[in-house]
């Protein structure tokens, strides 16, 4: 019966984080309208495009005169016959309004058609054929973007005197599309290496139909945008060489309306509206246009927006972080029921969900899991640095650092803490350095903000630490790029023991390197670790790393804790399911070989973890009671381990129960 | 070093594509524009202009087509641009070379402020992200980005000089007073340039906010920048070496690439002003039909663009140390 619930729930109950090929197809297409009518900036551009749109399908039934019938008073001003006044000619300045919006709408709509046609040819087949061609299509890209192309078409037009709407649109669109193709190019650049178009190549389709049916759908508000942007620039550009008498005296539009208005000193002569509401219909117009690729820009970087819990931070937070709580001076840290919760468009999501954990000096803490559990938040809460990409905030719980609780520190009072008392080293230095500063200025902007060091002296310190993580002293101006993965890495660290801290925070400090660079590493920071006394609060998903390195472990699993123990008690006796599947996934160093499983299904979307224990969907030991409420984290002996097989004393051997009922999906 | 001569490179190439299109355009416009130009002013103009036209387009001239080209190009690489026909017989360089001090102050000046002003504005709203400042600038610089220039320096001389009366209405000096380096004439001067160089900061300004407040927005997700709070540095030193520092690097190639389109507003710009500068010059050359004068002026302004690029390009190779070592 165990047996036939473990199959049953082997499936995962809900997707895992990665896009699937049917999705990344949809990509932002199928979402698209539902986040732009969200989106206020693209609502109003959309009004008002529809707005346009209306006057220049039906000017006829809208106008209240003929435009050109040149039948009444000249420079009337606003009444209720003519709301907007007449020309120098006699003419309605509202029906003229009205009937010339139809070439800007035409002018816009073709023109960005064809420069978008024109740049999703040019930018999409540049960077899927690359060699040669991406070079001559890129150059020539380059070129015709930076080439003035209003004075272009100036000469163009001084040559072919009042040139018709097609010569227009042709012009403009032939010339507008480079902006478009550089950013397609750099889209699909980014895009042919992965994993679906792999697939697609590995399948052997045709070029085309990958281009056609896989790159361009992923595109979507790229290409939106670069319609709207080539919209815009044909708008004002039209009306612009209208204006100057370029165009078609004779067409109805708002261009040439500004260029009669501007011949007749509309404007001195008191005819104010004829000379300004056809600027204000451009405006409004290209507006739209341009508020709608805004929010486009937005809806395709969701970094852009910004989204904000609704809950803030509890009020409970005390004054320079006195803790009420008597703290053990062994304990450097000690973490009490610490929530942190990210907003997104489906509500709050808890990402660290009431972790408990202490942390003796000197003490080396292993933090695993799988990705997505909550590792790297926790990381961060501790840190205070949760902020973009990680918009996460603290929601309840205590981080006592030191004796006062970081969680009540104002930013300024934490600048004091940081660095001198605790540093952090990313898991890639490529990332974590400032690409434009050099090693020496980057250990110098620190050394300034926390201690009166003269140049000489902090120059002497940084060669120290480098010494320290072995890096000869002469590395120390390079600039990042210069210098290999494994150095970049060693000089963060360094930089981390400037004014040797007493904890070091490191989140997979090493998985940005290879396996023998990783070991090497690792024995330096552990003989640093002992040498220097601090302690190490260490994240990873290498299970190998933390049974060499560390004193305790804390297991998490969809942001809470699973299991915390000694090193070696948890390697030899998990407690936790969930532990003893980690374990079974990493291959051993010592001992028998084993044949190495994988943990089935995904773990959970926190924004719908799963009823009752979150671990039950995949877990092989799974009963009923498991789903009917969340297990509570209890003590067995010194460790802690959230899980039914402990609860009231239920030992692991005799706890087993039969599921009543083969185990159904928590859908 | 590869940098720098791929940048000239590129400065070359784009530079033969604006003289190559200069060629083309009046020779294979459909129905020959040349020889329809030629035959508007035959008895308008002095015979030597027309001759000195003839050559310039190849006409009568009994060279092949690509022979014309060597010719031009060589034209070109000398420095003959032709003879004015607005001016005649001067030179069209020498009319060029009046008229571009005007349009490097006025143009180059607020272009560079309004850069520099909108990078930081961009920069400071990107930082106090969901501030007041963040909160309206964006929406409201968005839509002046749409404003035509023209309409806008239209409205700014119907509202400050015929309604107000603040600022004169047109040219770049008043024509009564002297030509001289004397504080009334400067004066004069910046008086003159004061609604253009608004007109044209308005209009620009907020394509530099938005594209730099959304490069700091990306740039504050960085692990660098989240490192630097960890570092417990100063606000301000995060938001300019770690942020600004980072951020600014595209905006210095957009800066080059939109350049193309600030000159072409700024054309509009001059005209509505009638001011003394590359751009007035420009349209009035179309209005008169001066084909020569026109052409140089087109390329003026291609190599102005250019040149621009390219001091970009050496403020990027200054700021981004990756630039510089990329081989």
């Amino acid at each position: 019966m165990t047996a036939q619930a473990a199959t049953a729930t082997v499936k995962p109950t809900t997707p895992g984080p990665g896009p699937s090929l049917a999705e990344a197809r949809r990509g932002y297409g199928g979402d698209l309208w539902r986040a732009v009518v969200r989106n206020r900036k693209a609502l109003a551009g959309l009004v008002i495009l529809v707005f346009f749109l209306v006057l220049a399908v039906f000017p006829g039934q809208i106008a209240p005169h003929d435009p050109m019938a040149e039948v009444f008073l000249p420079g009337l001003g606003p009444s209720s016959h003519h709301w907007f006044g007449t020309t120098a000619y006699g003419q309605d300045v509202l029906s003229q309004l009205i009937w010339g919006t139809r070439q800007s709408v035409i002018i816009a709509f073709a023109v960005g058609g064809l420069a978008t046609v024109l740049a999703v040819l040019v930018g999409v087949s540049a960077a899927y054929l690359g060699g040669v061609a991406d070079g001559v299509l890129s150059l020539a890209t380059d070129v015709i973007l930076v080439i003035p192309i209003f004075p272009l078409i100036i000469v163009i037009a001084a040559y072919e005197k009042n040139s018709g709407l097609f010569t227009l649109v042709v012009v403009l669109g032939a010339l507008g599309w480079s902006y478009g193709a550089r950013q397609l190019r750099s889209q699909t650049l980014s895009l042919r290496t992965r994993d679906f178009l792999e697939a697609a190549r590995v399948r052997g389709e045709r070029k085309l139909y990958v281009i056609v049916f896989e790159i361009l759908p992923t595109m979507t508000s790229l290409i939106v945008a670069t319609f709207l942007g080539a919209a815009l620039y044909a708008v004002l550009f039209a009306a612009g060489l209208q204006f100057i008498g370029l165009g078609d005296p004779n067409s109805q539009s708002w261009g040439t309306m500004l260029y009669w208005a501007e011949n007749n000193e509309a404007l001195g002569a008191n005819m104010v509206l004829w000379a300004i509401m056809p600027g204000i219909c451009v405006a409004g117009l290209g507006a739209a246009f341009a508020l709608l690729n805004y929010a486009f820009d937005e809806i395709s970087n969701p970094a852009l927006r910004m989204r904000r819990l609704d809950r803030p931070i509890p009020d409970s937070r005390n004054e320079g972080g006195a803790v009420d709580v008597p703290v053990d001076p062994e304990r450097i840290l000690e973490v009490r029921g610490l929530t942190v919760a990210y907003a997104s468009d489906e509500g709050p999501v808890v990402a660290v969900d009431r972790v408990d954990f202490d942390l003796a000096r000197g003490e080396f803490l292993g933090i695993v899991g799988e990705s997505g559990c909550g590792k790297s938040t926790l990381l961060y809460a501790i840190t205070r640095l949760l902020g973009p990409p990680f918009a996460g905030e603290i929601v309840a719980g205590q981080i006592v650092f030191q004796g006062r609780d970081m969680v009540a520190l104002t930013e300024r009072q934490l600048r004091h803490v940081r660095w001198r008392e605790f540093s952090v080293v990313m898991q890639s230095a490529m990332n974590a350095l400032n690409p434009v500063l050099t090693i020496a200025a980057q250990m110098r902007d620190a050394c300034k903000a926390h201690s009166a060091m003269s140049a000489r002296e902090i120059e002497e310190r940084s060669k120290e630490v480098l010494r320290l993580v072995s890096i000869d002293p002469i590395h120390l101006h390079s600039y990042p790029h210069q210098l290999s993965g494994g150095m970049r890495q060693r000089a963060m660290i360094a930089m981390a023991l400037l004014f040797t801290p007493d904890l070091i925070i490191m989140d997979e400090p090493t998985s940005a390197l290879d396996v023998v660079a990783q070991r090497s590493l690792m024995a330096q920071i552990k003989e640093l670790q002992e040498r220097l006394g601090f302690a190490v609060v260490f994240v990873t998903h290498d299970m190998s790393l933390v049974s060499h390195f560390s004193d305790r472990v804390l297991v998490m699993y969809a942001a809470q804790v699973a299991e915390f123990g000694q090193t070696r008690r948890l390697f030899d006796k998990p407690l936790h399911p969930y532990t003893s599947a980690l374990l079974e996934a990493f291959p051993s160093i010592h001992g028998p070989k084993t044949r190495l499983q994988g943990i089935p299904g995904s773990p959970p979307d926190l924004a719908r973890p799963p009823a009752g224990c979150r671990f039950s969907p995949r877990c092989p030991q799974a009963m009923a009671r498991c789903r009917a409420a969340e297990p509570q984290l209890v003590a067995v002996d010194d460790d802690q381990v959230r899980c039914v097989l402990y609860e009231n004393g239920v030992s692991p051997d005799n706890g087993r129960e039969a599921l009543a009922s083969p185990a159904k999906g928590t859908a | 070093m590869r940098f720098v001569l791929r940048r000239l490179g590129f400065f070359v190439v784009t530079l033969w594509a604006a003289i190559t299109l200069n060629f083309l355009i009046p020779r294979l416009m459909p129905g020959n524009a040349a020889l329809a130009m030629m035959s508007r002013y035959k008895g308008r103009v002095n015979p030597e202009a027309l001759h000195a036209l003839e050559i310039a387009f190849g006409i009568n001239t009994h060279q092949s087509l690509a022979g014309a080209y060597f010719t031009y190009l060589g034209n070109i690489a000398r420095g003959h641009f032709g003879i004015s026909l607005t001016f005649f017989p001067d030179a069209v360089s020498h009319q060029v070379l009046q008229a571009l001090p005007w349009t490097l102050g006025l143009v180059g000046l607020t272009t560079v402020l309004a850069f520099l002003l909108g990078t930081l504005i961009g920069l400071v709203s990107a930082w106090r992200r969901g501030g007041v400042l963040d909160g309206v600038l964006p929406p409201i610089f968005v839509i002046t980005s749409a404003f035509p220039y023209f309409w806008l320096a239209l409205l700014s001389i119907w509202l400050f000089s015929i309604k107000l009366g603040w600022f004169p209405e047109s040219g770049g000096y008043d024509v009564t007073s002297t030509v001289a380096w004397s504080w009334t004439f400067v004066g004069d001067v910046v008086r003159h340039s004061i609604l253009p160089a608004l007109t044209i900061l308005i209009t620009s300004i907020g394509g530099w906010i938005l594209t730099m407040r959304n490069n700091t927005i990306s740039v504050l997700a960085e692990d660098y920048v989240r490192m630097a709070r960890a570092k417990g540095l100063k606000p301000w030193r995060i938001m300019w070496t770690y942020a600004g520092r980072n951020a600014i690097l595209p905006n210095l190639t957009g800066f080059a690439m939109s350049l193309g389109f600030v000159v072409s507003g700024a054309i509009l710009v001059e005209f509505v002003f009638n001011y003394p500068g590359v751009g007035w010059m420009f349209l009035q050359s179309v209005e008169n039909q001066d084909y020569a004068l026109m052409q140089a002026l087109f390329l003026l302004l291609t190599v102005t663009v250019l040149v621009a690029i390219l001091v970009a390009d050496g403020a990027t190779a200054v700021l981004d140390p990756r630039t510089r070592d990329r081989s």
